[in-house]
């Protein structure tokens, strides 16, 4: 099989880490063909983030001392080589690097400037660092590999810095001629994640969903087999562990459900990285790099539908609040959704649910919780004192509790299922949402109230084994 | 809309209550949802959302003397941690008035406008010491600031200057504009009484404060001169630039010699080429000549002559009206983009 392989940053967050990984790659290089692309370090990327806010205060003091432990980090990990002049080697473009972004941080602190292209450029060195590291781990275990910055490796972007998105084609060829040498020669290139370039070879960085981008990208150019993300969990759990001890690890889910997720603010793969792998179907693997023999999660184009097990996972979204806009005068009265959809698109406020009372008498909504107060007002002053509209009621201690699993709708009996674990616990379900993706059913509790919710469905519908 | 209250005495407890009152109908006939969310005292602050039980707030303030001392009390926050922290729409401006350095309310509301929130005050230190520059300020950051009750409390004098006669040219605008120094003239010129008895008398029935300063000096007048010259006539001028003199060494004298020619002395502000304040002879038949607490402003314009305005000038009730007619007019500018 020809697999992209990408290491999440706990995976690489030390030496001995770094090793593991270049010993499964050196393991499964033996039957199948390889490319491996890399994240940054655990926390490193959010220590660069640091440094960029510290150089727009001039704080140069702190800047060094930043600098220092970055320095430490890296080179400590540079220990786990063992033939001395591989390590050698790896110390010297560690250092080379970190001087480099010295000097960097040395400008950007005079100006107390840091444009999103040099933030960029500053971000881009924790998957540049992490990169020789792996790349030297695995030259001393000897695997045949070569070090590739995403530029090199071929991934053209657009200029939108903070954010970029590659230019499909474009970069799809380039990879190809670039990659495809390498692999008929048995070389594993070695990429880094989350960063591209422009057309005038400017580093830009991914954003969200960053380096998986770049492995499905990447998959999607060499017409690879299958992607395998790295990461330090056993792939996608039925819920989050640290609410639900018991949680396990979902066997299968589709692209759709795993957008679904991740829109739902669950852990799953982000939506900008199926993109290009949606048309080719390339399927995703979820693997912990510290359990490589669980199976972890199977993410692909189509869902499998196993009997009984409709709900696949369950969500909890915290920070949102409930608008309830209500009167008497809208019974009857057409538009007024329309209107309440409008004023708040205008306003910049998401809607993530919405439902409706049959009398027609009120209309509730759902948003995320720092735009409430916004929100709130802009109702209350386009809607209020035309006598339609009485109250515009803000509740901001509520949670959204999400069921997801494709086929939920369709099978008989789950939503009565969900809501019945929910009653028997005597949690009062403030709003149920009408309407939305056929993929979950969510509904709105107190906040108080959700973690019990969220237990009585776990619990009830079995999603513990 | 979401408002922060600075300053829980006489004005913005006033505020409070009205608000209390008068909610129902505010939202009903005229589209305004006040939210009070946050109420800051000297003693520290009270923030609850989506807002305050303002009858709570009212009942702790007169229990312990502070809104810290409220269920959603917070002793160590401090007004300008307010301004930036909390979601408002509004910040409404109560503290006492300062003439010399203008604070804390120069800071509060140079730091709201700088933060794009809508300013509603009726301090006149501020206003008297910087307000062209604050104007600028509003106007730059497209954000609000009105002061109705900086002057004559609950009568909208500056509203009638700005609006009714915006289609005319103002020429002249002077006026009585101070209720304690007005009661004490009466009552010098009605029972005879020295200028010390008439304060004591005055200060007795709660007209005078305890320092009476800022009203005998003429500062309180000459604050509200400044603002109807820079409001009403774009005169960029501040305090340091008038001449003022207050009714300290007005005697019984003086009195009678004036009822004799057939006028009273009264402390007039007055806008025309020159800006001023002082004790003028007025005639006892001129309208503006009114006795007790009263206040009396005469505007000159150039087609419509003369116009004059009478009204109770100070009180809690009264002034926390001119607030909410300020807070309906930023009601109206908010919602306006949501009318096309
Ligand atoms: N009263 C009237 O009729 C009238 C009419 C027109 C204009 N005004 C003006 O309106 C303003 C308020 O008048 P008022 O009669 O309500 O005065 P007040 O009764 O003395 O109230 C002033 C309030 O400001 C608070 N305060 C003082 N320093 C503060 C600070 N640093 N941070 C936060 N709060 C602070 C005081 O707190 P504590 O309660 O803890 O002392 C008090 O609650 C004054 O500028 C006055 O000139 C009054």
């Amino acid at each position: 099989m020809k697999i992209v392989m990408k290491f999440g940053g706990s995976s690489l967050a030390d030496g001995s880490r770094i090793l593991r990984c270049g010993s499964i790659i050196e393991r499964y290089k033996q039957n199948h063909s390889l490319i491996v692309v890399v994240s940054a370090m655990d926390d490193v990327t959010d220590k660069l983030l640091v440094l960029t806010e510290l150089a727009k205060n001039g704080n140069r003091e702190a800047i060094r001392e930043h600098l220092e432990v970055l320095r430490a980090i890296h080179i400590e990990a540079t220990n786990i080589i063992k033939s001395d002049n591989l390590r050698a080697a790896a110390q010297e473009e560690v250092s080379k690097l970190l001087t480099e972004l010295e000097k960097v941080m040395t400008a950007s602190t005079l100006l107390k400037e840091v444009t999103p292209r040099t933030r960029d450029l500053i971000l881009s060195y924790g998957e540049r660092l992490s990169s020789i590291l792996l790349e030297h781990t695995l030259k001393d275990l000897r695997v045949d590999c070569l070090r590739l910055q995403g530029g090199e490796a071929g991934i053209l972007t657009d200029e939108a810095f903070g954010e970029a998105t590659p230019l499909f084609e474009a970069s799809k060829s380039r990879i190809r001629s670039k990659l495809n040498p390498l692999l008929e020669q048995n070389i594993i290139p070695v990429v880094t994640g989350f960063i591209g370039e422009t057309q005038n070879r400017e580093i830009t960085t991914l954003g969200r969903g960053g380096s998986d981008l770049t492995a499905t990208l990447i998959a999607a150019a060499v017409k690879a087999d299958e992607v395998w993300l790295w990461t330090d969990v056993d792939g996608i759990m039925t819920a989050d562990p640290k609410l639900i001890p018991n949680a396990k690890t979902v066997p299968q889910i589709s692209y759709a459900e795993a957008r679904e997720m991740t829109a739902l603010g669950a852990k799953a793969i982000h939506p900008r990285a199926i993109e290009p792998i949606a048309e080719e179907g390339i399927p995703v693997r979820v693997k912990n790099t510290f359990a490589e023999e669980n199976a972890g999660t199977l993410i692909t184009s189509t869902t499998q539908l196993k009997e009984g097990e409709v709900v696949k996972a369950l969500a909890l979204v915290k920070d949102v609040g409930l608008i309830t806009v209500s009167g008497a005068g809208m019974v009857g009265k057409l538009g007024t959704a329309a209107k309440i959809f409008d004023i708040l698109s205008k306003s910049g406020v998401n809607i993530l649910m919405i439902s409706q009372s049959i009398s027609e008498s009120n209309i509730s909504v759902v948003v995320n919780r720092s735009k409430l107060h916004k929100a709130v007002t802009a109702l209350e002053l386009a809607l209020l004192g035309k006598g339609v509209v009485s109250e515009v009621h803000a509740e901001d201690d509520v949670s959204v509790v999400a069921a997801i699993g494709a086929g939920m709708q369709g099978t008989p009996g789950v939503a009565a299922r969900i809501f019945g674990a929910v009653a028997k616990r005597g949690v009062n379900i403030r709003m149920i949402a009408q309407g939305s993706s056929e993929l979950s059913i969510s509904f709105v509790v107190k906040e108080k109230d959700a973690l019990t919710a969220l237990k009585a469905i776990h619990d009830d519908l079995n999603l513990g084994g | 809309m979401r408002i922060l209250l600075i300053g829980f005495g006489v004005v913005g407890q006033s505020f409070a209550k009205l608000i209390l009152e008068r909610r129902n109908e505010l939202v009903k006939v005229h589209g305004l949802n006040p939210r009070i969310v946050g109420v800051v005292d000297k003693g520290g602050a009270a923030v609850a959302n989506p807002e305050l039980d303002l009858a709570e707030v009212l009942e702790v303030k007169k229990r312990e003397g502070t809104v810290a001392a409220s269920k959603h009390g917070k002793k160590d926050a401090s007004a300008l941690d307010l301004i930036s922290n909390l979601d408002l729409d509004v910040v409404v401006e109560t503290t006492p008035t300062n003439i010399k350095t203008a604070q804390p309310g120069l800071s509060h509301i140079e730091y709201a406008l700088k933060l794009k929130r809508n300013v509603i005050t009726t301090n006149k230190g501020p206003l008297a010491l910087a307000l062209p520059e604050l104007i600028e300020l509003s106007r730059y950051n497209n954000v609000a600031l009105l002061f109705s009750g900086t002057v004559g409390g609950g009568t909208p004098i500056l509203d009638f200057g700005k609006r009714c006669l915006a289609s005319d040219k103002l020429v002249m605008v002077e006026g009585i504009l101070n209720g304690t120094t007005n009661y004490i003239l009466s009552s010098m010129e009605a029972e005879g009484k020295s200028f010390e008895e008439a304060l004591k008398e005055a200060q007795r029935l709660g007209y005078a404060e305890a320092d009476p300063t800022l009203d005998v000096e003429g500062w309180d007048t000459a604050c509200k001169t400044v603002i109807i010259a820079n409001w009403l006539m774009g005169r960029g001028v501040t305090l340091k630039d008038l001449s003022v003199e207050g009714i300290t060494h007005v005697t019984k004298s003086d009195i009678e010699e004036a009822k004799k020619k057939g006028k009273s002395i009264k402390l007039v502000g007055r806008v025309a080429e020159r800006i001023d304040v002082k004790p003028r002879l007025i005639n006892r038949n001129d309208p503006i000549c009114i006795s007790g607490t009263l206040n009396a402003v005469r505007f000159v314009s150039q087609y419509a002559g003369d116009e004059i305005i009478i009204g109770k000038g100070a009180g809690g009730m009264e002034t926390a009206s001119a607030i909410l007619r300020d807070l309906l007019e930023v009601k109206y500018r908010m919602a306006q983009r949501w009318y096309e």
